[in-house]
């Protein structure tokens, strides 16, 4: 157990039908290794929920197999080597459990068959808790959590779990600033632990900051690899079709004297650009003749 | 006066009525606090009376009627699953037709012979004339219930909460969807005898919807509910000697009388509270002047681009 090798995850032709017969995923296959970040990216529906329920055999696939550290799903899942952070909407959060009592059920899977924590699973659940800063609310009813909160508890049962691949689906969904840099320095902790984390989401901006590899998804896989070869423009036009939503410099009302003062917000929606001196700057000059006019410093502004 | 309240201590017949009916509801109320929190409410009426015919049979054979009950319950439970995974049928239409279709059956084989069984004592309970194979069968179906509740609570526990961590830990969740589900048939047929097959779902429910609104300890729940479904079967079994009144009916309506009270009266959950808290909030706020300054871009994130963009 000193160097473990690198655990591994393997997808293959796995196709996903559901009950009404909508075929949610067809044919999908990618292979990650551990010590590794990857972004599941593609729009709502593409089947990154579908996609996960496949690699924990909550659905069967109709085709295709999951392998995990070598091993079929069911081996690897009672040897706990996989952990699921679900999204928000599939928790039942006016159920009475505390947040002590949802991490303790991380680690369900080492205890008797009475489940009765013993001290080691305390004190790993506890550190569990202290690593998403959430030890100071462990008496709390779930429900009572903001949304930020709730995410750092789920995840602070991965924790728990000790698992070497975790799964988080849309875990930058609805939360708070803070929370996600908690979760992403995290992930980047875990990484360098040799975890491999496939972390879903429709945020395509922060991929590039803590993804190294990229798993792009639209009903089947689209593309799979390193950042950099997997998030191109042509790549994402594929996976997200018109969705996306452009912002192009040479259009808007930036102007020369903007430099590389350009400022830009984003709440995943449409990004708001704030040129020099945080003036507000729209996406397309027709219609604002004018105030490129009045901001124009020089002639070559224009 | 003192005489007057132990009189009815004095016939055999009514202590085994009100130990019986304590065991039965403490069982029950047990076991409520997983159907409630499962949402499986539905499912216990739909039992209750699925065990119907059973009985029936079970009578009519010289079989314990336990063994009957429990066989219609699971083919209920079976046929429920069956129809709900072949149609596009809605759950609750699913449950509705087949439990209908089973308490009709039932009703309809004890018209038919009349002489075997009662039709009041299944349909309404008669825990006063409970004879003494019925009490061992009873005893038996509450002492498996509670070892594997006692033993398997926080496994049970997690499948209500979230089936998928169930699963994810490497836990046979086909197996505890069948552990409960026998579980409630199993209860159903116990409490038939002593609140009959139109209230057993009161048993099954009210207790742990109770207990739900006085806490958000899952433990305290249980304690709570189990606390009150012995306290009132006890206390409606005895009390029903005085009114002359159905056990079923004495019982129930105390569970029920409890569960207005915590409605109004729970600490945090109660209407009270509620209208409490509106206050409160309402107070804060026009302390506050009625405006809250905006916080303007706490919610965002920003982004400073290093590398220059050159339009
Ligand atoms: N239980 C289900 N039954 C039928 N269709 C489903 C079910 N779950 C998801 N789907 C469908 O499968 C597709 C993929 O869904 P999902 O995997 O949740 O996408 P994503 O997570 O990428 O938003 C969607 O069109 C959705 O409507
Ligand atoms: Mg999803």
């Amino acid at each position: 157990m000193s160097t473990p090798s690198p655990i591994e995850l393997q997808v293959n032709d796995v196709t996903v039908s559901y009950a009404n017969g909508m075929v949610a995923l067809r044919d999908a296959s990618f292979r990650l290794t551990g010590g590794a970040i990857c972004g599941l990216v593609g729009v709502n529906g593409s089947g990154k929920s579908t996609l996960f329920k496949a690699i924990m055999d909550f659905v069967r696939p109709a085709r295709g197999t999951v392998l995990i550290g070598g091993r079929p799903v069911r081996a690897a899942l009672k040897a706990n080597l996989v952990a699921y952070v679900p999204q928000a909407e599939e928790v039942d959060w006016t159920f009475p459990v505390s947040v002590w009592d949802v991490v303790l059920m991380g680690r369900y899977g080492y205890m008797n068959f009475l489940r009765r924590p013993g001290a080691e699973d305390r004190s790993i659940a506890e550190e569990s808790l202290a690593r998403v800063g959430m030890l100071d609310f462990r008496e709390r009813q779930i429900g009572e959590l903001s949304g930020g909160q709730k995410k750092r508890v789920f995840l602070a049962r991965a924790l728990a779990q000790r698992s070497r691949v975790i799964l988080l689906d849309e875990p930058f969904t609805g939360v708070d600033v803070t929370t996600e840099t908690t979760i992403i320095e995290l992930l980047r902790e875990l990484r360098a632990a040799g975890h491999l984390m496939l972390v879903s989401t429709h945020n395509l901006g922060s991929v590039p900051e803590f993804c190294d590899q990229v798993v792009l998804i639209n009903r089947t896989v689209l593309a799979a690899g390193p950042t950099e070869e997997v998030f191109t423009e042509a790549n994402l036009a594929r996976a997200f079709g018109g969705v996306l939503r452009h912002f192009r410099f040479d259009e808007s009302t930036v102007q020369k004297h903007d430099g590389k003062a350009v400022t830009l917000l984003t709440d995943d929606e449409r990004p708001l650009v704030f040129g020099k001196d945080g003036h507000l700057e729209y996406s397309r000059r027709a219609g604002h003749e004018q105030v490129v006019e009045q901001r124009a410093e020089t002639e070559d502004d224009k | 006066m003192i005489e007057t309240l132990l009189t009815p201590l004095e016939y055999d017949y009514m202590l085994k009525a009100i130990a019986v009916s304590g065991l039965i509801g403490g069982v029950c109320a047990f076991l409520s606090c997983f159907i409630t929190l499962k949402g499986w409410s539905l499912m216990g009426d739909a039992l209750s009376h699925s065990v119907v015919p059973g009985v029936a049979v079970a009578y009519a054979l010289g079989w314990p009627f336990a063994a009957g009950a429990f066989g219609t319950g699971l083919l209920a439970a079976a046929g429920m699953a069956f129809v709900k995974t072949k149609t596009r049928l809605r759950e609750d239409a699913v449950i509705g037709v087949v439990f209908t279709a089973f308490f009709a059956l039932g009703l309809f084989l004890i018209s038919i012979r009349p002489s075997s069984v009662d039709l009041r004592t299944i349909v309404f309970g008669n825990i006063l004339g409970i004879s003494d194979p019925d009490i061992v069968q009873v005893a038996i179906i509450s002492g498996v219930t509670l070892a594997v509740l006692g033993l398997k609570w926080r496994d049970l526990r997690l499948f209500c909460f979230d089936a998928n961590q169930a699963r994810a830990i490497g836990l046979n969740v086909t197996v505890l969807h069948y552990m409960l589900l026998t579980l409630l048939s199993a209860t159903a047929v116990a409490a038939l005898q002593t609140v009959g097959a139109c209230l057993v779902v009161a048993m099954l429910v009210t207790p742990g919807a109770t207990a739900y609104l006085l806490t958000d300890r899952f433990e305290r729940m249980i304690g709570l509910a189990t606390a009150m479904g012995v306290g009132t079967s006890l206390a409606g079994a005895y009390a029903s000697y005085f009114f002359d009144g159905s056990t079923g009916g004495c019982i129930v309506t105390l569970q029920s009388l409890l569960f207005i009270l915590a409605l109004i009266f729970a600490p945090k959950h109660g209407l009270r509270a509620a209208r409490r808290r509106r206050r409160v909030a309402a107070h804060d706020f026009a302390l506050e002047g009625g405006t809250r300054p905006p916080d303007a871009f706490s919610g965002l994130k920003q982004t400073r681009p290093e590398a220059g963009f050159h339009p």
